[in-house]
C-alpha cells in the first residue's frame, strides 16, 4: 500500500519526494483528543526556535533594574571592604581568571605577596552595585565573568606585571592607576616610564644647571667678563655682514 | 484628632451609544439539531476542518464581545443548546443582543449501533456537529452594555465548550492580534521555525508536516501551541 502511494506521489511533479514518504499514513491518526506525540527533531526544532524577548534595557553594562532584591548582610559586607579597596589603593588592576587552580593562585598571591599586592576576590554583582554610583563608572565593562583584583597601597605595577608573566592563566583587562583608567597595553606602557622621583631629579637638575653655569660664569676673572663684554660691543658696532660667523666666535666664547 | 477633607470625585465618562441600534431579535436563535437536507451523506473524518487558524468568522461584525476559540474542536448541538438558554436567560434583552458565528451543526458524525459486531461498512449517521478551529468567535454580544456586565455570562458560557474558550472584546481581540505581531517582529532568536522549515535546514521536513509550512509550528493538529511566533 505505501509502495503504490510512494509510487503514485513521486510521479507528481514538482513534490517533495523525501517530504512525501515521510507523511504517508501507515497507521490512524484521527484521535484528536490528545496531542499526538512529536517526533524527536520536531521537538528540537520547536525548542530552538522559541520566541526570545527583546531585552527592555538597552545593551550595557548594567543588568536590569526592575527588580529590588533585598541586600543580605553579606553583601552589605562585600559592599563596605570594596569602597575601602577603592579609597585606599592606588592601583586597582582587574584581571580574568582563567579557570587557574588553587596552587597557582596560592603561589601567584605569595610572589605578589612579596612586592605588597594583594589578590581580592569580590563578586561582579557587588562591584557594579558599587560602581554604578561612584566615580568609577566607566569600570563596569570589565567586571564580566571570573574576574580578580590586583590592588596595592603603592602603585606598582612593574612588579605586577613582571609577577603575571609567569602565570598565563590571569590576563590583563585593565586598571585604575591614581584615578585614571587604563587598558592593558595603557599599564603597559605606564610601567615603563620612569618614577616620578627619577623624572623630578632630572627637572631639577636641569633647572639648577642654568643657575650653576651662570654663577660659575660670575666667579670668573672679571678681566675675562671684561674681555668678553668688549667683544660683544664690537660686535654689535660692527656691521652686521657676517653675523653667523660672529654669534659662532660669540658662543665659542661662551662656551 | 480628626481631619475632615471633602472633595469633587470625577466620574469616568459613559461610553457613547447613541448610534447603537439593536436588531429586531436580540437574542440568541435556536439552531436545528440536524440540518434539512433531502439526502444525507456519510463524509469521511476531515479532521483538517479543525486544524490550524480559523480563516472565517475571525473578526468582529456587529458585537463588541465575544467568545473566541483558543483550540480547535467540534461544537455539539448540546453545546449550542446550552449557550443559547443560558445567554438568552441572562443578558438583558433591552439593551443587549446577541448573535451567533458559528452554523448550526452541519458535519455528520457516523457511529456504529451498540452490541454491533465489527465490520458490515460504515455505521449509520449519528448526530451533526460543527467544527470550530482556533481563532474562531463562537458568540458575538453587544448593545449598551460594557464588558463587565457580559463577562460573567460568556465567562460561563466559555467554560462549557469542548476548547479552550476565552471572552475578548474587540480591542482585547486586536491587542492580542498586535502583541502576536509584536512578538514576530521582536523576536531575539534568529532562529526561526518559518526560516528553519521554509530551508529545510538538515532535512528537516522531514519530520514536518506540509501544515507547518504555513501555520510554523504553532499549531499541532486542532491544539494551539501559545506563546509561539
Amino acid at each position: 500500500m505505501a509502495a503504490t502511494l510512494c509510487g503514485k506521489l513521486l510521479t507528481k511533479p514538482g513534490w517533495l519526494p523525501l517530504t512525501q514518504c515521510g507523511r504517508v499514513r501507515h497507521m490512524s491518526k484521527s484521535v484528536t483528543r490528545h496531542r499526538r506525540p512529536m517526533h524527536i527533531i520536531k521537538q528540537k526544532l520547536l525548542a530552538v526556535t522559541e520566541y526570545i524577548p527583546p531585552r527592555r534595557v538597552a545593551a550595557g553594562a548594567y543588568p536590569s533594574q526592575d527588580k529590588k532584591v533585598e541586600e543580605s548582610g553579606l553583601v552589605l559586607i562585600l559592599k563596605k571592604e570594596v569602597e575601602k579597596v577603592f579609597e585606599d589603593c592606588k592601583m586597582i588592576a582587574v584581571l580574568q581568571n582563567n579557570g587557574s587552580n588553587s596552587e597557582d593562585m596560592l603561589t601567584l598571591r605569595h610572589r605578589l605577596h612579596k612586592h605588597g599586592l594583594i589578590v581580592k576576590f569580590f563578586p561582579n554583582e557587588v562591584i557594579r552595585t558599587f560602581l554604578k554610583d561612584s566615580q568609577y563608572c566607566n569600570m563596569a565593562p570589565l567586571f564580566i565573568g571570573h574576574t580578580v583584583l590586583i590592588v596595592s597601597k603603592q602603585g606598582k605595577v612593574k612588579e605586577m606585571l613582571s609577577t603575571l608573566r609567569g602565570s598565563p592563566q590571569m590576563v590583563l583587562l585593565g586598571a585604575c592607576i591614581d584615578g585614571t583608567l587604563l587598558s592593558a597595553q595603557g599599564v603597559q606602557h605606564y610601567a615603563k616610564l620612569p618614577s616620578v622621583t627619577t623624572v623630578q631629579g632630572e627637572l631639577v637638575s636641569g633647572l639648577t644647571m642654568l643657575t650653576s653655569r651662570t654663577a660659575s660664569m660670575l666667579q670668573h676673572h672679571p678681566a675675562h667678563l671684561s674681555a668678553l663684554l668688549r667683544q660683544y660691543v664690537r660686535q654689535q658696532e660692527a656691521p652686521a655682514a657676517e653675523p653667523g660667523a660672529k654669534a659662532g666666535e660669540v658662543e665659542g666664547a661662551v662656551a | 484628632m480628626k481631619i475632615l477633607c471633602a472633595g469633587i470625585k470625577t466620574y469616568d465618562i459613559p461610553p457613547d451609544y447613541s448610534g447603537m441600534v439593536l436588531p429586531d431579535k436580540p437574542k440568541l436563535k435556536f439552531l436545528n439539531k440536524v440540518p434539512n437536507l433531502k439526502k444525507a451523506k456519510k463524509e469521511k473524518k476531515k479532521l483538517r476542518d479543525i486544524q490550524g487558524p480559523a480563516q472565517a468568522a475571525n473578526t468582529f461584525t456587529a458585537g463588541n464581545y465575544a467568545i473566541v476559540a483558543m483550540g480547535g474542536g467540534y461544537i455539539h448541538w448540546g453545546h449550542i443548546e446550552m449557550i443559547r438558554l443560558t445567554i438568552n436567560r441572562k443578558m438583558d434583552a433591552r439593551s443587549t443582543f446577541a448573535k451567533w458565528r458559528i452554523n448550526a451543526p452541519y458535519k455528520p458524525i457516523t457511529r456504529k449501533g451498540l452490541g454491533q459486531r465489527m465490520g458490515g461498512g460504515k455505521g449509520a449517521i449519528d448526530h451533526y456537529v460543527t467544527p470550530v478551529r482556533c481563532g474562531r468567535l463562537v458568540v458575538e454580544v453587544g448593545g449598551r452594555v460594557e464588558l463587565g456586565e457580559v463577562e460573567p455570562i460568556l465567562t460561563e458560557v466559555a467554560k462549557k465548550l469542548p476548547f479552550p474558550a476565552k471572552v475578548v472584546s474587540r480591542e482585547s481581540l486586536a491587542a492580542m492580534q498586535a502583541e502576536q505581531e509584536e512578538k514576530e517582529l521582536n523576536n531575539q532568536n534568529r532562529w526561526t521555525f518559518r526560516e528553519v522549515a521554509r530551508g529545510n535546514m538538515l532535512g528537516i521536513r522531514k519530520v514536518l508536516s506540509p501544515f507547518d509550512l504555513h501555520n510554523h509550528g504553532r499549531f499541532t493538529g486542532k491544539f494551539h501551541l501559545p506563546g509561539r511566533v
